[in-house]
Order: structure tokens, then C-alpha cells, then sequence
């Protein structure tokens, strides 16, 4: 056994009897972090499951070209040509004014509204055009939109352009949100963290003073109690996504239904993989920052002495 | 090996605990440091192992020069001497084997060989049958003995020790320092404190007298 390992073995046993010896601050501390973890975990679940939401109708977003009425073959057909020469597009389809017009009046009926019958159409022919599934698909097709929008022969085009750009910018402030909440968190973990390894310091005052004097380094001391605030923050971050855990499966069990017919398609998300890694790498880091400043500021009174 | 040059120390106000010291101790000596209570006997031992700062002069031990010693080196000063406390220094709530193990865990010694030379010391101080018990549960003689086991427990080169027959009865006083003279002989350099004037007499080992902080004789 090499030294590096045997340091870390008796490190990690005064950990343990550290906490044992503790036990109800480190409890207080782990269930501070879980619920902490907690709170950040329930926004991001919130956020993601509106990221979800926001692609599976980005996804359904689709592009209408209605056409004026006095819209010339040559031109129709330069407008055809456009279409095709875009490879982003998946498929495209006439609807001539006749056609969506009895579609419209079907959808009011079967929705009980009053049976329409105005003795013309005032619907123009339009394409229905549909992108293919891609990352920046709603780009794409505001891209398209607004060059479609320049040819002859175009009355109009529309692909929920205004609504999408405020839902996007709506994810934007959910995500500085998300930011803000997770560092105001995080310092007031830091906070109470420390504390916790503070009371534990002094409650080994005595034995610290005495492996000083008869020769342990300054990091012999210290890693112990680095081990006990990295340990609080794994802890508690697994308590608490285990339980967010359970209860996301309960949900997601009685909802995953009413959940499909509002966006067909999503799933209920819960916290993915890699923001897992990161929320408990963050409390682990955090348990490891708060207990390196509660270890420092106790080298630093002793030293002055 | 030990060297004091004109070091001052002061405590704070009123005159200074050590005033112009200058000492020094060869490799393999025995040496007593003695004088009345609140010579200063203490406060040189204290600066010797970097537990206390001092104001002027310089030290220096195994080529160490003690007043310029970073706090995060001071250990590399602590291993290469053994030191019994006044006030022993044990923890409580360890066994007096684990006491002594411990000496040797916080400086990283070999984890197979602690409980053999844990064992060894033990058995040097004559304390193996009570290897069990806690500090509390020994006599001040025995938890002297610890102090002196796990001080000699990482075999150092410098063995300080200040009072270590301070409460003790003649007899028990004179194991004990028999127990030192054995180190001694072993190759480690002894300083000695001690205000008692009874053990001194046998006059065998250099005697440095001290007194209101001032070196009287050596
Ligand atoms: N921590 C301290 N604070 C203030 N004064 C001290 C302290 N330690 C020792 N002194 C003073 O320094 C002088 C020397 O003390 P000390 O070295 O303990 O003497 P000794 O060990 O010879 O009895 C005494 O006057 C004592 O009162
Ligand atoms: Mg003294």
C-alpha cells in the first residue's frame, strides 16, 4: 500500500467517526442539501419538461403559403421550383381553396360551432408545406418564410412565427432564472456547509492540536473534513434526486396520458443524465469549497497563535 | 544539533520570558534544563519545536532554522523530535495503544509496522498489560509512560521532554529516567526539563541552569 492510499484510508476513517460522533449536524446538513437540490431539481425538471414542449410543437410547426387570386401558372410554378430546390423540406401539399374551405367548416361543426355558409369562399389556395425533423427547424423555416414572402403571386405566409419567438424568449429567462436560483443556492449551502464543518473541527480541537504537534502536515488535518463536506454534498444530492426520483415515476405514471394529448409525442422528462452528473458534481463541489474555507480559516487562527 | 542564539521572547507585557539566550546541544547529548518554576524552561522547549514565536535571535535545529519556518513545514521540524508534554497530551478517548499508534498514523509511518513498534514501545515503558486501557483509568506515572511511548515510538533523532517526572514519586521518577538514559544510549539527544533538584544529583549528564529567562550556568 502506497502512502498516498494509506493517507486516504485513515482520512476516511476519521471522517467516519467524525460523523458518527456529529451525527445530528451532519443529518441537518444532508437534508439542507437535499432540499436545496431539491428546489433546483424541481425548476430544471420544470424547465426541461417546457423544452420538450417548445420542440414537439417546434416540430409540428408548419409553413402556409396562401397565394393571391390572380396568381399566374409561371408563377406558381417559379414557386414549386423554390420547394423543391429545398432540401430542408419534407413534404408539400396543394390545398386549393375549395378543399380548405370544407375542411374549415368541418372542424367548426364537429367543435358544435354554428354551420357556416356565407354564399362564397373567402379562403385564397395555399401549400402546406412540412419541414423535416432538425435542430434549428423553426429557423429554417422562418428563413424560408421570409423568402417565400418576396415571390409574385404570394398573398401571405404564416407559421406561428411570433408566438414561437416568445416562447423562446420566455426559455431564455427561465434559464437565467435557473442560473440564479442554482448560485443563490449553492452560496447559501456553501454557507451552511461550512458551519457544519466548523462545529465538526472544533468538536476534534483537542486532537487536531495534538496530531499538529507531533508532526502531521497541515493537509493530514484538513482532508478528513474535506472528506466530510464532499460526503454531505454526494449525500444529499443522492437523497434527493432518488426521491424526486420515485415521485417522478409515480407521476409520470398517472399523467404520462393527459400529457399526450396536449403535445403528441413528448414524454415527461425527468432530470437528464448529464444535468444528474452536474447537480450532484455541484453539491459534491460545494461541500468540498465550503469545507475548504472552514478548514483554512481554523490553519489560519491556529498559526496566529 | 540545537542551537540557540541571544533569543528573546515575549510573552507580552513585563519583562521578557527568555532574555538573550544562547545555548547549544550536541548530537547524542543528555542534557537537563533546569531552574525555578517560570524560568523559562518550558518556553524553550515550546520554541524548539515551533510552537512558540520569538521576538529576536535565531534557532536552529538539525539545520533547521526554526524562525523562518513556514507554517505548512513546521511538520518536517515536528518528525525529527519526539516531545512529552507537561500536561501529557493524551487523547481521552483513545485506548493507550491507539495513543501511541497514533503518533505514528498522523505521520504516515507504514501501516504494518505500527503495531509492532506500537507494541515494541509499550513494552520499553513496561505498560503492555495496560495497552487496553484509557487515560483517565491509568496513574499520572503510567500516563507519563504513554507520553514517553509515543514519543520514542518514530525513533527521533531528538527526544524533548519537560517535566516528565513532575509528579512522580523518587522511585518512580528514577525508572524513568533510566527509560530516557536507554534512549540516550540508543543515539537520540535528550533535552531534559525539570525544576526537581533530587534527580540532577547523580550529576552524570550536563546541566543548563536557568533562571528569570536567563541562562545562569551550562
Ligand atoms: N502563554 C503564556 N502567556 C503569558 N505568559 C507566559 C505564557 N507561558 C509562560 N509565560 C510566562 O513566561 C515565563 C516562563 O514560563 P515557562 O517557560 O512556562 O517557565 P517554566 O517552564 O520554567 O516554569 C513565566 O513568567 C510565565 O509566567
Ligand atoms: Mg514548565
Amino acid at each position: 500500500m502506497n502512502s498516498a492510499t494509506q493517507t486516504l484510508l485513515t482520512s476516511l476513517r476519521t471522517t467516519i467517526s467524525n460523523i458518527q460522533a456529529n451525527k445530528q449536524t451532519f443529518l441537518i446538513s444532508v437534508m439542507t442539501i437535499a432540499i436545496s437540490v431539491g428546489i433546483l431539481g424541481l425548476f430544471l425538471i420544470i424547465f426541461l419538461n417546457l423544452n420538450a414542449l417548445l420542440t414537439s410543437w417546434n416540430q409540428h410547426v408548419q409553413l402556409v403559403v396562401y397565394l393571391k387570386n390572380d396568381i399566374s401558372f409561371a408563377e406558381k410554378s417559379d414557386l414549386q421550383d423554390l420547394f423543391k430546390s429545398n432540401s430542408k423540406i419534407q413534404s408539400m401539399e396543394e390545398i386549393n381553396k375549395e378543399k380548405a374551405w370544407e375542411e374549415f367548416k368541418l372542424t367548426q361543426k364537429n367543435s358544435g360551432g354554428l354551420e357556416l355558409d356565407l354564399g362564397f369562399n373567402p379562403l385564397p389556395d395555399s401549400y402546406r408545406i412540412r419541414f423535416k425533423p432538425s435542430e434549428n427547424r423553426s429557423l429554417h423555416i422562418s428563413e424560408f418564410a421570409e423568402q417565400v414572402q418576396g415571390n409574385r403571386g404570394v398573398e401571405s405566409v404564416e407559421y406561428g412565427k411570433k408566438w414561437i419567438d416568445r416562447f423562446e424568449k420566455f426559455m431564455i429567462f427561465c434559464q437565467v432564472f435557473l442560473l440564479g436560483v442554482g448560485v443563490l443556492l449553492s452560496l447559501g449551502l456553501i454557507l451552511i456547509i461550512s458551519n457544519t464543518i466548523r462545529l465538526s473541527i472544533y468538536s476534534r480541537q483537542e486532537e487536531i492540536e495534538l496530531m499538529l504537534l507531533i508532526g502531521a502536515t497541515p493537509s493530514f488535518v484538513k482532508i478528513p473534513f474535506m472528506l466530510e463536506g464532499i460526503f454531505q454534498g454526494l449525500i444529499g444530492s443522492l437523497v434527493s434526486l432518488g426521491f424526486m426520483g420515485a415521485v417522478y415515476s409515480y407521476l409520470k405514471n398517472q399523467f404520462q396520458p393527459s400529457i399526450d394529448s396536449i403535445a403528441r409525442g413528448m414524454e415527461f422528462q425527468f432530470i437528464s443524465q448529464p444535468f444528474l452528473l452536474i447537480l450532484v458534481g455541484l453539491s459534491m463541489l460545494i461541500g468540498f469549497v465550503a469545507s475548504y474555507i472552514s478548514t483554512y480559516q481554523y490553519m489560519q487562527v491556529l498559526n496566529k497563535k | 544539533m540545537i542551537q540557540l542564539f541571544n533569543v528573546i521572547k515575549n510573552y507580552g507585557s513585563g519583562k521578557p520570558a527568555l532574555d538573550d539566550v544562547s545555548i547549544k546541544i550536541e548530537k547524542g547529548e543528555f542534557v537537563f534544563l533546569t531552574g525555578p518554576s517560570g524560568a523559562g524552561k518550558t518556553t524553550i522547549l515550546k520554541i524548539l519545536f515551533g510552537w512558540e514565536h520569538f521576538e529576536e535571535g535565531q534557532v536552529l535545529v538539525q539545520g533547521i532554522n526554526v524562525g523562518r519556518l513556514d507554517p505548512g513545514n513546521i511538520h518536517t521540524l515536528r518528525r525529527s523530535m519526539g516531545v512529552i508534554f507537561q500536561d501529557y497530551k493524551l487523547l481521552p478517548n483513545k485506548t493507550v495503544f491507539e495513543n501511541v499508534a497514533f503518533a505514528q498514523e498522523v505521520t504516515n509511518r507504514d501501516q504494518k509496522k505500527i503495531k509492532f513498534k506500537t507494541w515494541e514501545a509499550l513494552k520499553n515503558v513496561g505498560l503492555t498489560p495496560k495497552k487496553d486501557s484509557f487515560p483517565p483509568q491509568l496513574s499520572g506515572g503510567e500516563q507519563q509512560r504513554v507520553a514517553i511511548a509515543r514519543a520514542m515510538v518514530n525513533t527521533p533523532p531528538i527526544i524533548l521532554a519537560d517535566e516528565p517526572t513532575g509528579n512522580l514519586d523518587q522511585e518512580i521518577s528514577n525508572e524513568i529516567l533510566k527509560l530516557f538514559e536507554e534512549i540516550n544510549r540508543n543515539g537520540a539527544t535528550i533535552v531534559f526539563a525539570t525544576h526537581s533538584q533530587e534527580i540532577l544529583k547523580p550529576g552524570k549528564h550536563r546541566v543548563i541552569v536557568l533562571n528569570r529567562g536567563k541562562v545562569v550556568s551550562s
